[in-house]
């Protein structure tokens, strides 16, 4: 008779032991599916928190040491940036580092322009400084889209599109500058410029939202920041010509934050950036405020996993160990017909592991119902809120669940029996007589 | 015809007490050997070490010519020798059918029917069988891996009389029929006057009578 065959006959005999390993076995499967599927979870949370925020690379004018001797004028002493600016071959050469995936330039209240042939929303004092009245200040920008204000969800695009490095001549107005003057996408509206004394003309490219109530009592018009907008970098360039050569900042953006530090390496390596007066900085302040719970979490839960199969194997081999010291005649006899001990060790692996197959089945939809109460638990005390955790198991679950199993299966069979079946045969029988 | 053989075999238990002192004997097929003496002579070791349950301290047990040892005491008890005890040894939640189905080089009813069962008794569990109908269980067993050696300690041992003079009957049949070698280990003056040789183990020594 084969191992399975008698193996088989054990389980069918001894139900009550059956049902009780099941029982066993169904609660060790559905606390290990548990912690898998959580730690999966959130792995899965701090991937997709890596692709959304994604890593930031600033590059900054060093201004130390370059800000020149100081000229007196009527206010005073000022003191200039005499330094490397960034300019459009840096940019071009960053754009090309592999892993770099956009950049932007942000620099706020580089244009001061007055309505020519619209009006700003009013404030306390109607000052007219230039032929067109007063200024309001904009952004200068290579892609509005991942300005502050738009990235942090302060602002809004409604309508239109962001300004991208291609436009020339483009802006974005807020929806209540444009409600005041009646704009709308695709409409020109003329700027003077007092700095540059000359007037250009914008093509609204699109229009934001998200200024609405935030006037105030502002005293000047650029005070209201529904009256301030974005112009495109290339139209402040042909404005100021050799004055505005180069970009003031840079945010450099990286798909994965786990790689910045390689695309720093590459671009610090730049020949174009070489010997300039100009500073690289990693910012992954972002992505460590959500990543950094998120992995304390994975750590949390692979040492629960751990310690989950560290005690499982301990009550498996304890309760196996009580049942195989009453099968000691059973094992004698095996013996004493001349069935090996790894064919006795067989039967015994195969009997746990019959009901090891229908429990690690049933543990399944036992896992789903509490796994995701515990993830949801687990994430909101270690995270505080900052992540959510999509918690799902299925049948893929199985594979390693079974692996686990086997392993944990045999150590215990092997633990529990080996004391039993490393005895003579003749002694094994001689205590049973 | 020599089938099984002791050589020059000693047995002690921790090298200290000598059980067994210097045994050589040879058991052929067809004859049943009855090891007479008294409690703790270590009779039933020496049906252990004929039978590959433990390795002699000293000497061979040689199977056919060959020492059991080079091809392994769980082949020679596999092959070559079956087990019949005085607590029958069967397992609890098996039948019959099954017990004897676990030696399987024959086919297990026709040899319980042969020693009388049914087929439904064949089937039941062998806890609910009397005393006499497991240890035929357990010769039918030792048939069924059909081994030219049958070794018996107490095979009569747990039942009353008129079943052990029937267990001796078959024992004797496998003997001269089947031309089996039967080696039993008894107390029995009854059993013992149904062997076709008589020896005797007393103090370590092995005398035939």
């Amino acid at each position: 008779m084969s191992f399975l065959k008698r193996a088989g006959l054990y389980c069918l005999r001894q139900r009550f032991k059956t049902i009780i390993l099941f029982l066993v076995l169904t609660l060790i499967a559905t606390f290990m599916l548990t912690g898998i599927a959580i730690r999966d979870a959130a792995k899965g949370a701090a991937a997709d928190v890596q692709t959304a925020i994604g890593g930031k690379i600033e590059l900054n004018l060093d201004t130390e040491g370059h800000m020149g001797s100081g000229q007196q004028n009527g206010w005073g002493t000022v003191y200039g940036y005499n330094g490397d600016l960034i300019t459009q071959d840096i940019v071009k050469a960053i754009s090309k580092v592999n892993g770099v995936v956009d950049y932007n330039s942000e620099d706020t209240a580089a244009y001061y322009g007055a309505g020519v042939d619209f009006k700003y929303l009013p404030a306390a004092f109607g000052l007219s400084y230039t032929p067109y009245g007063e200024s309001s200040a904009y952004t200068a920008t290579l892609s509005s889209g991942k300005c502050s204000s738009f990235q942090s969800g302060k602002y809004k695009l409604v309508d239109g599109r962001h300004i991208t490095p291609d436009d020339e001549h483009a802006c974005l107005i807020s929806k209540e500058l444009a409600d005041y003057n009646k704009l709308s996408v695709g409409d020109k509206v003329k700027m003077y410029s007092l700095d540059s004394d000359a007037i250009s003309e914008f093509e609204i490219v699109g229009i934001f939202d998200g200024t609405e109530g935030a006037s105030g009592n502002a005293l000047t018009v650029d005070e209201i920041p529904a009256n301030c907008g974005y112009i495109d970098c290339a139209t402040l360039f042909e404005m100021f010509g050799d004055e505005l050569n180069g970009y003031q900042q840079l945010t450099i953006y990286v798909e994965d934050p786990v790689s910045v530090q390689n695309v720093y390496d590459r671009i610090s390596a730049l020949p174009e950036l070489k010997g300039k007066s100009l500073k690289l900085s990693i910012d992954t302040d972002e992505y460590d405020v959500v990543s950094t719970p998120l992995e304390s979490l994975q750590k949390l839960v692979n040492t629960t996993i751990v310690m989950i199969a560290v005690v499982s194997a301990c009550v498996l081999t304890l309760l196996l160990t009580i049942w195989i010291r009453g099968r000691k005649k059973e094992i004698g006899i095996l013996l004493s017909i001349g069935k090996s001990k790894a064919n006795i060790i067989l039967q015994l692996f195969t009997e746990t592991f019959a009901a090891a197959v229908i429990a690690f089945g049933a543990s399944v939809p036992f896992s789903n119902l509490i796994a995701a109460k515990a993830g949801a638990l687990l994430v909101s005390r270690v995270t505080r809120g900052t992540a959510n955790l999509n918690v799902k198991i299925d049948a893929a679950y199985l594979l390693p669940l079974y692996l686990i199993g086997i392993l944990l299966i045999a150590m215990s069979v092997i633990a529990s029996s080996w004391t039993v079946v490393r005895s003579k045969p003749k002694d094994i029988l001689a205590k049973m007589s | 015809m020599r089938i099984l053989e002791a050589r020059n075999m000693k047995y002690s238990y921790d090298g200290n007490k000598a059980v067994l002192k210097n045994i050589s004997i040879e058991f052929e097929a067809g004859k049943i050997y009855a090891i007479l003496g008294p409690s703790g002579c270590g009779k039933t070791t020496l049906l252990s070490l004929l039978g590959g349950l433990d390795s002699p301290s000293d000497g061979q047990v040689l199977f056919e010519g060959e020492d059991i040892e080079k091809k392994g005491l769980a082949f020679h008890r596999k092959n070559n020798v079956a087990f019949i005890f005085q607590s029958y040894n069967l397992i609890d939640y098996m039948t019959p059918a099954e017990n004897v189905a676990l030696t399987s080089k024959l086919p297990p009813l026709p040899i319980l029917e042969r020693l009388g069962f049914t087929k439904e008794e064949a089937k039941r569990n062998v806890l609910k069988l009397s005393g006499g109908q497991q240890q035929r269980v357990a010769i039918a067993r030792a048939l069924a891996s059909d081994a030219k050696v049958i070794l018996a300690d107490e095979p009569t041992g747990s039942l009353d009389e008129d079943t052990a003079v029937e267990i001796t009957g078959i024992l004797r049949e496998c003997a001269h029929q089947m031309q089996k070698c039967v080696v039993i280990v008894t107390h029995s003056n009854d059993l013992s006057k149904q062997a076709d040789v008589v020896l005797r183990l007393k103090k370590g020594e092995l005398v035939q009578i």
